[in-house]
């Protein structure tokens, strides 16, 4: 699903945030990232997002080279990966509604297809019975979940998410990462970058490491408890 | 289609959604994103109206200048018609021999109609139109000549031409004098393009004018929504679906300063309309102001909407790809 081959990024000041990364997600596989702040986390998602592009390198979702994409192609792209942020990156002058059938709007679906989807979405999410309110008025948790909504609500086939727990109590972060586990067992592809390690021990998924810029680990073997240290 | 994902949907492309269907849908969708755009400019009507009222003001000065060329120009081409040449005749011709020269003039190529005034008609005319009225009957004798009016062909009212007419009638006898007043007409057409060349000047400068006014008010437009916009663009909006808002905003500007532009026009015509009228009557001149009939209210409106889209094509070509999700 998601190919790494040697892929190094600089950003401008020759600062390296990551180096020589190559690792391969399967299709239908849920996997964490995980690593220190600053390890390279959120550059190697961008990368997947098309937010950055590889110095050096080639990414790949599905056997598709991201470096023949044109910037003109990036927003089809997008449409495929579901996102989700540590910042929620809500329109909080929308309601909870608007925000969801957002993708949806963009791709021109029917209202009638609008308004199915984003109740299944908002059902998935146990947030149906807010719909019209705004999301200033929904507790951080909610609010996570109604970006998790967004995400899925055009059914892609990736998710990725950057801290999705990143503010939440233990309790909430675990019913946002069943939520998750919900998806995968739907065939959906998920990847969540997180700094939690708590919650990463507490599950059997594949983890992959990242520390100053370079993967130690990419989950494959089983020291990967030695390497956290 | 999804690029990545063979056999993916991405709605429009699907084929469960009729053609017909699709079109419906661009229209609708259209239609709500210009009445969403219109929306936007109501929730901001002090800022809207400020932007409005430069683009209505800005078009409203070219169009007022406009129009009066236009009908100056009408009235003046009614002088041009009349601009007949005058031939006054000696006091000592008898009213056969006027009628003489008028049959002899009559067969000229140059000339288009002749006419003979005596003097007693050219009295009564001056009774009726001088307003002096019954102050005229007290006169001992009538002071006015005789006059033949000779119209030129229109191959021959040209001034040249007509000076050349004017010079060849002079040689006749009975003619003491002949007048020609071709010259100040020539002025006027002079002042007059004059007027129509810096109408047009300063109508290019307002336009460019308006033109920026316009992308610099999207621009704040665009800054404002910069959160909105890069959440967009980070579920997959294009950037022509992020610009089509903006675009209908432009037109919106442009239609309204349009509108605007009309209302302020009339109301400057109907105010000049008052005095000129008084004013041209001393002139025997009929005026009717035209200028803002449909053809002009939709060439004004297509310009000012023009302008409108242009300036929200150059901010939004510029700004709208300078946001990107970092």
């Amino acid at each position: 699903m998601i190919k790494f081959e040697q892929v190094s990024k600089t950003y401008p000041g020759g600062q390296t945030a990551l180096s020589k990364v190559s690792f391969h997600l399967e299709p239908g596989e849920m996997a964490f990232l995980t690593g220190h702040s600053g390890a390279g986390k959120s550059t190697l998602l961008k990368l997947i997002s098309i937010m950055e592009r590889p110095t050096v390198g080639n990414v790949l979702i599905n056997g598709h080279n991201l470096s023949n994409i044109t910037r003109k192609q990036i927003a089809y792209i997008r449409r495929d990966i579901g996102m989700i942020f540590q910042s929620h990156q809500l329109l909080m002058g929308k309601s909870v509604f608007d925000n969801v059938s957002l993708p949806l709007v963009i791709e021109g679906h029917t209202r009638k297809a609008i308004a199915k989807r984003v109740d299944a979405a908002l059902e998935m999410v146990g947030l149906k019975d807010k719909a019209r309110n705004l999301p200033i008025t929904l507790s951080g948790g909610e609010q996570q979940r109604v970006g998790i909504a967004r995400a899925v609500v055009n059914r892609p086939p990736l998710l990725l998410a950057d801290e999705p727990t990143g503010n939440l109590d233990p309790k909430l972060s675990m019913e946002i990462i069943r939520l998750f586990e919900d998806f995968n067992q739907a065939g959906v592809s998920v990847f969540i970058a997180t700094h939690d390690l708590g919650l990463i021990a507490r599950m059997k998924y594949r983890t992959l490491t990242l520390k100053n810029g370079k993967m130690i680990t990419d989950g494959l073997d089983q020291n990967e408890e030695d390497a956290l240290r | 289609m999804s690029i990545l994902f063979k056999g993916r949907q991405q709605a429009i492309s699907g084929k469960k959604v009729g053609m017909f269907q699709r079109m419906i849908m661009f229209f609708t969708d259209h239609i709500r994103q210009a009445v969403n755009s219109l929306g936007e400019l109501y929730r901001t009507p002090f800022a809207s109206l400020m932007t409005i009222g430069v683009l209505g003001f800005s078009l409203t000065l070219p169009s007022t200048l406009y129009i009066m060329v236009k009908n100056t120009e009408q009235i003046s081409e009614q002088w041009q018609q009349a601009s007949e040449i005058s031939l006054f005749l000696s006091d000592n011709v008898s009213e056969a021999n006027a009628k003489q020269l008028v049959t002899r003039l009559s067969v000229w190529d140059e000339i288009a109609s002749v006419s003979y005034v005596s003097p007693d008609d050219a009295l009564d005319e001056f009774q009726l139109v001088s307003g002096l009225g019954d102050a005229i009957k007290y006169l001992n004798q009538n002071p006015l000549p005789a006059v033949v009016l000779v119209v030129p062909t229109s191959k021959h009212a040209t001034p040249l031409a007509a000076q050349m007419l004017l010079d060849k009638l002079r040689q006749e006898r009975e003619v003491e004098i002949g007048k020609l007043d071709i010259e100040w007409l020539e002025r006027l057409y002079a002042l007059l393009d004059i007027a129509k060349e810096l109408a047009i000047l300063l109508a290019l400068l307002l336009f460019f004018a308006v033109v920026l006014i316009i992308g610099n008010t999207i621009r704040l437009n665009i800054l404002n929504r910069r959160d909105e916009i890069l959440v967009m663009k980070l579920v997959g909006a294009t950037d022509a679906f992020i610009q089509r808002p903006f675009l209908y905003t432009g037109f919106w500007f442009g239609l309204l300063g349009g509108i605007m532009a009309w209302i302020t026009v009339s109301i400057i015509l109907w105010w000049i309309g008052w005095s000129l009228e008084s004013f041209m009557e001393l002139y025997q001149v009929q005026l009717d102001i035209t200028g803002l009939d449909l053809q002009a209210l939709t060439i004004m409106l297509l310009l000012s909407v023009s302008l409108g889209l242009t300036g929200s094509l150059i901010s939004v070509n510029r700004h709208v790809k300078e946001i990107e999700p970092k």
